[in-house]
């Protein structure tokens, strides 16, 4: 008798264990998280286009606190592109108790790495801007992806030249020989984006009926000193020749509107893509002939939107239409002077 | 079947097992050392970095080195002391260890010292709240005074006497204006050799003023500008660049800072002389301060970092290239 009582006793403690910790873990999910911390790691903090992202995500982590009262830790560390760096700043961040990773991948053949260490320890990553491989982003369903179409952005680019033909063949057609030789000023070869922007960018051309002739192309590495350098190098090769400089990104086309000024030379039409600010004021001055705008707000927004709600445990704004539950893509627009 | 000794083997081996796993897999016999990590923000006056690159640099070197945490925080308003106010709270409420502010209002900040609503260690950036020496403050700033007065010297120097020297930005009424200000004045309205305007920025920041330069009625040699804040010398030098026309009748552009848009426009000749600081380090050694502050260490003070003046000859030696973009 005495035996079976101390078994009901037994079992009454565990019972009330049990009711308080459940309780508790409730009572801890009703009070809501009051803060989030957001480890971004930026491939290069120097490019452009990245830096503006990099702007864009800050306004919204602060937008975000003023109007959720939830505070937002942004840690943002810039790789330089190296890819052991950037594996070193995920350590950094998981050490430190990010709830999610944003992450730029230095090599997007690479992103593996940071998948393991990040799957380890249960932290939700949005990789932005330089995709990972198909393979990499189905090994786990708290992967995420950002970025702006490189086939639609190339396709707008094209069409912007297809347009001013169009209107005006001489304005591109320079020297009247009714070929336009056009320069092509190319991303890194390892990048997904510069491989389709130049494909999609000539073969619009070409669908659009513009004559066009290559004289040569190189690899600037979306940097405007590299494309300035290579500019000039053209310059002096093929005086005269060069009617149109295509260019993967805008930086690589102020790199060639640098070259240009310096030879005093103003003939050259140029189109980018990216909208970065300096790209937006070379349109509005006329030394860029058009670039490509995916909406950087929208584009931050949806880092942050996705970042916040896997940090928050919350289900994912139904604004961000995910294609396969895992890439966004940001909406572009062709942007000239007019 | 299995004899005594054979069995006692057997525990042994067990044992020896469980010990070596204990050992290797888990802290129960050697406790692992946890490394403190100190966590530390820093609150600005400003709502976005640009003026803080070097800074941040400086602060996340001594953070690896250092093993702390820190957050860097900027206002959602410029100048708006109060979100200032209520950032430090929140930060000292959420379990900072130390503070780093650069306030928008010195008074309000000694106010939340002496009214006890800080209770954790303050570090001061270009603040002349006195260090209390208790552990509780310390400072970490440049002589912006001295700054100015150096300014005012190569202004004196490098430009001929009847000049008009406008003197534009600082509109916030921030102290590092301020004394900057206080310096150049001290050199230039004594010298008498030049007349000084103070400027106001316009709804469209300094395009007016840029477009007004060159009608000065002919009663003057020349025209110079001071910026006296980072931000209005990276704007003016900007439109100056890109209008020709006006920049022709600026004989002299100067001021402080030590962004890449500033000393860009230094190396394009657009800017004519700086005034630069040594932000990594002014970084780097806040937060060592904070940290030493958070450990109960009284740090030593440090009194002003260094500054110096550079023309766009100097932006390629060696120690100013150190100085101005500085290796993380």
């Amino acid at each position: 008798m005495k035996d079976r009582r101390g078994k009901w006793r037994i079992l009454i403690f565990f019972l009330c264990i049990g009711a308080v910790s459940v309780g508790c873990a409730r009572l801890e999910k009703e009070d809501g998280k009051k803060s989030v911390r957001i480890g971004v790691s930026l491939y290069r903090g120097d490019d452009t286009f990245i830096n503006n992202i990099r702007g864009e995500l800050e306004n919204c982590a602060k937008d975000y606190e003023q109007k959720q009262g939830v505070k937002v830790t942004l840690d943002i560390q810039d790789a330089k592109g190296n890819q052991n760096t950037q594996n070193n700043q995920v350590e950094r961040f998981i050490s430190l108790g990010c709830d999610v990773m944003c992450i730029n991948p230095v090599d997007r053949t690479a992103a593996s790495v940071i998948i393991d260490k990040a799957m380890t320890a249960g932290i939700p990553l949005v990789f932005f801007n330089r995709q990972p491989v198909e393979e990499d982003m189905n090994r786990w369903d708290q992967l995420y992806y950002v970025g702006a179409a490189a086939k639609e952005s190339a396709v707008l680019q094209g069409s912007i030249l297809v347009e001013q033909y169009k209107k005006d063949p001489g304005s591109l057609d320079i020297n009247g020989d009714g070929v336009i030789s056009y320069v092509l000023l190319e991303g890194e070869s390892s990048h997904q984006d510069s491989l389709i922007r130049t494909e999609w960018s000539i073969q619009t051309l070409k669908d659009g009926g513009v004559p066009i002739e290559k004289i040569t192309g190189g690899i600037a590495n979306w940097e405007r000193s590299q494309a300035s350098a290579l500019m000039e190098q053209w310059l002096e090769q093929y005086p005269d020749t060069i009617e149109l400089v295509i260019c993967n990104n805008d930086d690589m086309a102020l790199g060639a509107i640098d070259a240009l000024e310096r030879a005093g030379d103003g003939g050259a039409n140029l189109v980018g893509i990216d909208a970065t600010i300096p790209g937006l004021e070379a349109v509005r001055s006329g030394k860029l002939l058009g670039t490509v705008s995916a909406d950087k707000e929208r584009y931050a927004g949806a880092i942050f939107s996705l970042a916040s709600a896997k940090a928050l445990g919350e289900e994912i704004d139904p604004d961000i239409s995910l294609e396969g539950g895992k890439y966004y893509w940001c909406p572009q627009v062709a942007v000239t002077e007019n | 079947m299995i004899t005594g000794k054979e069995k006692v083997l057997w525990i042994l081996y067990g044992t020896v097992l469980l010990v070596l796993f204990l050992l290797s897999s888990t802290d129960l016999i050697i406790k692992e050392k946890e490394g403190e990590i100190y966590s530390v923000s820093v609150v600005v006056e400003k709502t976005a970095d640009d003026d803080y690159v070097n800074f941040r640099k400086g602060a996340e070197r001594a953070a690896i080195e250092l093993n702390a945490d820190v957050s860097f925080i900027t206002l959602y308003e410029e100048g708006n002391q109060k979100q200032q106010t209520e950032l430090l709270l929140r930060e000292q409420q959420d379990g900072s260890r130390a503070l780093i502010v650069s306030p928008v209002d010195q008074e309000a900040v000694a106010r939340l010292l002496s009214e006890k609503r800080v209770t954790v260690p303050m570090v001061l950036l270009n603040s002349e709240i006195p260090s209390t020496g208790d552990g509780a403050t310390a400072r970490i700033a440049f002589d912006y005074y001295a700054m100015g007065r150096q300014l005012g010297e190569q202004v004196l120097t490098e430009q001929p006497p009847g000049q008009m020297v406008y003197l534009i930005g600082g509109q916030v009424a921030d102290m590092v204006s301020q004394r900057f200000l206080d310096g150049i004045l001290s050199v230039i309205v004594p010298s008498g050799r030049c007349l000084v305007s103070r400027q106001q920025k316009g709804k469209e920041g300094w395009k007016a003023f840029v477009e007004g330069l060159g009608r000065p009625g002919g009663q003057v040699a020349g025209e110079v500008v001071i910026a006296l804040d980072p931000g209005s010398l990276a704007e003016v030098a900007q439109l100056l660049a890109e209008d020709p026309a006006h920049a022709s009748y600026v004989d002299g552009l100067y001021g402080r800072g030590t962004t890449v848009r500033i000393l860009n426009y230094l190396d394009k000749g657009v800017i004519n002389g700086l005034c630069i600081t040594d932000d990594f380090s002014a970084g780097y050694l806040s937060v060592k301060t904070a940290v030493e502050l958070s450990g109960n260490q009284v740090p030593a003070d440090m009194g002003y970092l260094e500054s110096h003046y550079i023309k766009k000859e100097d932006l390629r030696k060696e120690d100013y290239e150190k100085l101005l973009y500085p290796i993380e």
